[in-house]
């Protein structure tokens, strides 16, 4: 489970810092502070509405934070390096082709057959060559588990079949991060084992992810650090060992109570 | 009635099917415009495209094309009349594609833009892969009904002198005290035009289902 680099001198790939967010009066997220370094699985837990998914969605900016800074591999998202002027559509789009992103109810194509959903965005938005593309394309299908499904449309697919194009997509643009945000909690009890296993065997390849879950187990024995936040604030952060065998807060211990009883 | 009376009724024919086509391939995009605007939001032009949507849509065809042709050279803008009827038509059907359009943008599905925003796609890029071939299906049929309310609209620009198949018609029965059988050949052609709008239609559907099909 623990990558081939020692965890600690990884570079890092992402660091947020203060990210505070409000929507009217309602304050989601105060004071946020993540930092990953490549190679490591972090694992976003608590319970909902505690802010997990706007906390996901500011880092690649498809929320503006309110306040606080995130920096992909030291670039800063969202604002411009000159001054404080908020990055246009096109600069944030740019960036946000090195941040991939699997979506709790999948977000596919419809009008787009699983081979070119996932080819769509390495030849429109990276402009790679399409022969390249197809040939990976056809090989992440193969490596969730999908080629026979190749030339079908998304409505044809089973959920668990959906997510696993879900990851290729986002695998396709060769990101230096992955954001899951829930990727198995839309999905029928006895599909969830097949996307958590993609999902681990990318972990253990050295992938960079930050996983919102609430499956526990998946947390407990793939996250190299495990983050707790409750209320918009990270409560605790620290390795799966410690957070689910010793928690520090009652907040946490609470949380962890409700999950074993199920 | 003889045959070269049917022969003028169908000439009328053609200059309805002209200015209908005319004004349909120029008030579809237009159409699209003006609900992208809405769509977006877009400052001042968006409350500009409401109260033009809403003043066009109430009047009708008959007035419109008067006003256009009698009141716009007032203001130093002077047309022909088949231009005026053109503009007449294209502004209107134009309103009610903006409504269509801008119904098939706001039904659609916010995840999916959603996911093209975080994969990277500027703005255009996503109307262009993602959203436009989809509301471009779920807008179709109503799309095309609008096109036959535009044929059966188009008899009103009979005001600004032009002949078309119903005026073509109404002459012929006008000279030849029989107006019956004139109308009776008005109202097949018209059945004619509206249903190729609605063949195609339905060949645009099947091609569409035949594609799902091919990829199960
Ligand atoms: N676009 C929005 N507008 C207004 N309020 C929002 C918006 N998005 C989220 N919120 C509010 O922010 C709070 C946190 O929501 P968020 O979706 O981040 O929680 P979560 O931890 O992901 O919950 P869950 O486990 O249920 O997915 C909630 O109170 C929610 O109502
Ligand atoms: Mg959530």
């Amino acid at each position: 489970m623990i990558p081939p680099m020692d965890a600690a001198e990884a570079p890092v790939v992402l660091a947020a810092h203060g990210i505070s967010k409000s929507f009217g009066a309602n304050t989601v997220l105060t004071d946020m502070e993540l930092t990953v370094r490549k190679g490591e699985t972090v694992c976003l837990l608590g319970p909902s509405g505690s802010g997990k998914s706007t906390f996901l969605r500011c880092l690649n900016w498809l929320e503006e934070p309110d306040a606080g800074s995130v920096l992909l591999k030291g670039q800063r998202i969202g604002v411009r390096a000159s001054g404080n002027i908020v990055m246009s559509d096109g600069e944030l789009a740019a960036i946000r082709t090195r941040i991939g992103m699997v979506f709790q109810h999948f977000a596919l194509w419809p009008h787009l057959t699983v081979l070119q959903n996932v080819m769509e965005a390495p030849i429109h938005v990276q402009r790679r060559d399409k022969a390249e593309v197809r040939r990976e394309a056809e090989a992440l299908l193969e490596r969730v588990g999908i080629a026979d499904k190749a030339g079908q449309y998304p409505a044809r697919l089973s959920g668990g079949q959906k997510q696993r194009v879900g990851i290729a997509r986002a695998l396709a643009m060769k990101p230096d991060l992955l954001l899951f945000d829930e990727p198995t909690s839309a999905l029928d009890p006895e599909l969830v084992g097949e996307v958590l296993a993609v999902m681990k065997d990318l972990a253990r390849e050295g992938m960079t992810m930050v996983v919102v879950t609430h499956e526990m187990a998946f947390a407990r024995d793939v996250a190299s650090r495990v983050v707790f936040l409750d209320r918009g604030r990270i409560v605790e952060s620290g390795s799966p060992e410690e957070f689910f065998t010793r928690p520090k807060t009652d907040r946490a211990k609470q949380f962890l109570l409700r999950y074993s009883a199920q | 009635m003889t045959w070269y009376d049917v022969y003028a009724i169908f000439q009328g024919a053609v200059f309805t099917v002209a200015i209908s086509l005319a004004s349909i391939v120029i008030g579809l995009p237009l159409g699209l415009g003006f609900a992208l605007i809405r769509w977006s939001r877009i400052p001042v032009l968006d409350r500009i495209v409401v109260v033009y949507v809403s003043v066009i849509r109430a009047s009708p065809a008959v007035t419109l094309a008067l006003l256009i042709f009698f009141a716009l050279p007032v203001v130093g803008i002077s047309m022909g009349a088949v231009t005026a009827a053109i503009v007449t038509l294209t502004l209107s059907t134009a309103t009610f594609n903006t409504e269509i359009w801008r119904g098939a943008l706001m039904s659609f599905p916010s995840d999916q833009l959603e996911s093209a925003r975080a994969f990277g796609m500027p703005r255009a890029l996503r109307f262009r892969r993602i959203v436009f071939p989809q509301i471009l299906h779920s807008a179709l049929p109503a799309l095309v009904n609008e096109m036959t309310l535009q044929v059966k609209s188009s008899p009103a620009i009979a005001v600004l002198g032009l002949v078309d198949i119903t005026r073509a018609a109404s002459r012929v029965g006008a000279r030849t005290y029989d107006p019956l059988p004139p109308f009776v050949v008005a109202l097949v052609l018209y059945s004619l035009i509206v249903a190729v709008f609605v063949m195609s239609q339905r060949f645009i559907e099947r091609r569409r289902a035949a594609e799902l099909e091919a990829a199960r």
